[in-house]
């Protein structure tokens, strides 16, 4: 059990990073529909800073560094360029798949044994570690982990109690008003796209980094669209964000736990892997009264 | 004379195309209250927004107390002491009256309370009773312009800029408003407001500068002038009001619409219409005032029939037409002018011709064996062109290619050959120039001439009181009273409008 709850936190870890990149930005009324691409090229990013170098920390960065980029151009061209959000992060999303694709076999050719890379060690917290059932579920994870759950509170705090967050929030309600104040909307709304950007490829790298140790094309499966789901189930708040990502992270560890008991077999195993997936919809069905920032994908300029 | 405080000189500005200021010049003393007085489109806002600093000038230098300045955002603005209210205020509906005024002026962690008592201070050293911790959106119309204000108090703004300020307000508010500005200017402030309502005008301000079509056509003092005079410049030309007779006693004339007591919900169940009972007789002209959003519009869309009743019954000639669909309606003889041209009125990427056809598109009127007849929907809206002098060079014109007066007559005109028995016209010369509205009333008057019942909601009570026989007043989605025109003053309207019920019930 234990175990299950221990790995359902360690699943969470990309989505949280994500569902919160994705609020930040969407306070700003930036929906970052590439944030599918910008997971993948992280998941990339990270492997192939990892393997080559052989260091951990170098991976991290390359990750961060493929997500920004990725995100700089979704942001060019939605904000600069005034397209449409969903279409250009569809755009985005397939490219990241081909450039993946592309330059792993360009780097590596084709491989007979997967290549791969050491994942990131858990590091036990001394003393909190050995309380009992707590200790084990929230204090022997990854780095990436213990990191996530630093940008809780930061993001609430910012979000809600400092004049950067009064601004990012009021630029998603009504732009106008922040243009008014003297403030830049589209630098304060690019800059926003940025950090998510940053997020989104750190919690990209969880995959290959701190899970499979290795990359596949099809590593993110989905999961950054979840992580676009989860925000809008969390209400645009870092705290709804922890529980849908921790629900997420659940389903995923039981379904993986399900999977690796060989011997049960009373669901079919493509029901279990369909598990998260299934649930997105059905709470996103489910959840009523939603709290939509008001211009959420909608571009600014001054008139005329 | 002293030093002026603002001084623009020589300003021009260009978007695309069109000129929309050219070579404007005015000057704003300390002390001083400026009505900055135009049509619509006479670049009045456009020459406010560039000393603000939202939008830059193409020519022309302005100096603030003496001082030539480029001025390159509000930022800067500000820090000059230049502080604007919008036409359209610039809040965040869902943020408190507190976060909405240090917006853009903190740093770091926001001690809110500590801000909320200095919001407080200001607002009651001018007597505003404004609910700093309350939701911007939960606050009435009146109550966020004074947020606005608050902003620009806070900000220890010394030139106010206020760009149509009483557009919004009942008769009452505008004079405390109009109170305000007065206080504030003594002060030895200066405010410039920005309006097409020569009554404000006169009662306001010190000074006016009259714009039309982007140039500074007259700069006078309130002594020197007179209404009359104010018009001309502003319009270019003599205009006669339209003569309206006073319609006889309508009441045994046949009810062509009659509303018995009907209630409709808005977005999130809440009530936006109670007990709505009224008729409107065959050649009247009925009119509903009020303060916009009170209700009208939804008055207006359960007549059409796009928003479904929850109680009571709508009748129309004799027959309840509460569950009839829109097109059985418009079948019906009901004609619609809905207030939201761009939203509702017309498809601004389509021609004029083919926003003709729109309401019309099915049946046989257009086509001949299934195919549009070009021709035949082209001399009709050539002819509507001539009829209505629509300012286009023909029926395949974009719609959006057209002033938003052209592309009024245009709705009008369709809604006039559907509306064979009922016109309902919702705000239907807001934002128009004078001409246009104008040329409206003169249109209206005449379908009501041919025995058509008229519908006709307005929130400006000179043309209520111009155009219509009877009056409803609608306050949060109620009739506080209906009268026969020439019974109540402005007065007792406006204190209807805010709520305040009468003494007296009239019909």
């Amino acid at each position: 059990m234990t175990n299950i709850l221990s790995r359902a936190i360690m699943m969470s870890t990309p989505l949280l990073l994500g569902s919160i990149a994705e609020v930040y930005a969407e306070r700003t009324g930036m929906m970052v529909t590439a944030i599918e691409g910008i997971f993948l090229l992280g998941a990339w990013g990270g492997f192939v800073g990892t393997y080559i170098t052989g260091s951990l920390a170098a991976g991290i960065l390359l990750a961060i560094v493929c997500g920004t980029l990725m995100a700089a151009l979704y942001g060019f061209i939605t904000i600069h360029m005034k397209q449409q959000q969903i279409v250009t992060g569809t755009a985005i999303n397939i490219l990241a798949g081909g450039f993946c694709s592309f330059f792993q076999r360009v780097l590596f050719g084709i491989p007979t044994t997967p290549l791969q890379i050491d994942v990131l060690e858990p590091i036990s917290i001394p003393l909190l570690s050995s309380i009992p059932v707590l200790g084990p579920m929230f204090f022997q994870q990854n780095l990436l982990t213990y990191f996530a759950y630093l940008v809780i509170p930061v993001s609430y705090f910012v979000l809600f109690k400092t004049s950067l967050g009064l601004t990012i929030r009021s630029t998603g309600e009504n732009p106008e008003a922040v243009d008014v104040a003297g403030l830049n909307v589209n630098r304060i709304r690019f800059l926003t796209v940025l950090v998510a950007g940053a997020m989104g490829g750190l919690a990209g790298s969880f995959y290959t980094l701190g899970y499979l140790g290795m990359f596949t094309t099809g590593i993110i499966g989905g999961r950054g669209w979840i992580a676009f789901a989860i925000c809008f189930l969390g209400n645009w708040n870092p705290k709804g964000a922890v529980v849908g990502t921790f629900v997420f992270g659940l389903a995923e560890a039981v379904a993986i736990y399900i999977q690796s008991m060989s011997n049960i077999n009373i669901f079919p195993n493509e029901l279990v892997i369909a598990l998260p997936y299934i649930l997105t919809i059905v709470l996103t069905v489910a959840r009523s009264n939603f709290n939509v920032p008001a211009k959420l994908g909608v571009p600014y300029s001054k008139e005329n | 004379m002293a030093q002026p405080v603002v001084e623009i000189r020589h300003v021009s500005k260009y978007f695309a195309k069109v000129i929309a200021n050219k070579d404007v010049s005015f000057t704003v003393h300390q002390g001083e209250v400026v009505a900055l007085l135009g049509e619509n489109g006479a670049g009045k806002s456009t020459i406010m927004k560039i000393l603000y600093g939202l939008y830059g000038a193409d020519e022309g230098e302005i100096r603030i107390r003496g001082e030539a300045v480029h001025i390159k955002s509000p930022k800067d603005a500000m820090s000059r002491g230049v502080a604007m209210i919008q036409q359209h205020f610039s809040l965040v509906p869902t943020h408190t009256v507190t976060e909405n005024i240090i917006l853009g002026n903190v740093h770091g962690r926001i001690a809110i309370k500590e801000y909320e008592e200095k919001v407080k201070a200001i607002a009651e050293s001018y007597g505003f009773d404004v609910p700093v911790d309350a939701k911007v959106g939960d606050l009435a119309v009146g109550v966020q312009q004074k947020v606005e204000i608050l902003k620009a108090l806070y900000l220890n703004a010394s030139i106010l800029i206020m760009d149509e300020p009483t557009a919004v307000l009942t008769p009452q508010e505008s004079e405390h408003l109009m109170g305000f500005i007065r206080e504030f200017a003594a002060k030895g402030n200066c405010v410039i407001f920005i309006t097409h309502k020569m009554k404000e005008v006169m009662e306001a301000a010190d000074r006016i500068v009259i714009m039309r079509s982007g140039v500074v056509v007259g700069d006078v003092r309130k002594e020197d002038t007179d209404e009359a005079e104010l018009a001309r410049l502003m319009i270019g030309q003599e205009l006669t009001a339209p003569v309206r007779t006073q319609a006889p006693e309508r009441s045994e004339a046949p009810a062509v619409l009659e509303l018995k007591g009907v209630s409709a919900l808005g977005p999130e169940k809440t009530p936006v219409l109670q007990q709505v009972s009224f008729s409107v007789h065959a050649g009247e002209i009925f009119g509903i005032a009020g303060v916009s959003g009170n209700g009208q519009d939804e008055v207006c869309e359960v007549i059409c029939g796009s928003r479904p009743v929850t109680e009571g019954e709508v009748v129309y000639r004799g027959e309840d037409i509460t569950r009839q669909t829109i097109r059985q309606r418009i079948d019906g003889g009901i004609g619609y002018v809905p207030v939201d041209r761009y939203r509702d009125g017309m498809i601004m990427d389509m021609t004029l011709a083919e926003n003709i056809l729109l309401k019309s598109s099915y049946g046989g009127r257009w086509t001949s064996r299934g195919f549009i007849s070009q021709k035949r929907l082209n001399d009709y809206t050539s002819q509507i062109i001539r009829d209505h002098q629509v300012k286009a060079t023909g029926p395949s014109d974009l719609a959006r290619s057209l002033s938003g007066g052209n592309q009024q007559k245009v709705v009008l005109a369709r809604e006039i050959d559907v509306g064979q028995h009922l016109l309902i016209f919702n705000q239907p010369t807001r934002g128009l120039d004078m001409g246009a509205v104008d040329r409206i009333h003169h249109t209206i008057l005449q379908e009501r001439e041919k025995g058509k019942a008229v519908l006709l909601v307005s929130t400006e009570l000179s043309e209520i009181f111009e155009m219509c026989d009877r009056i409803a007043i609608m306050y949060k989605g109620r009739i506080m009273g209906i009268y026969r025109n020439g019974e109540l003053n402005t007065q007792e309207i406006g204190l209807m409008m805010a709520g305040v019920a009468a003494g007296k019930e009239g019909q």
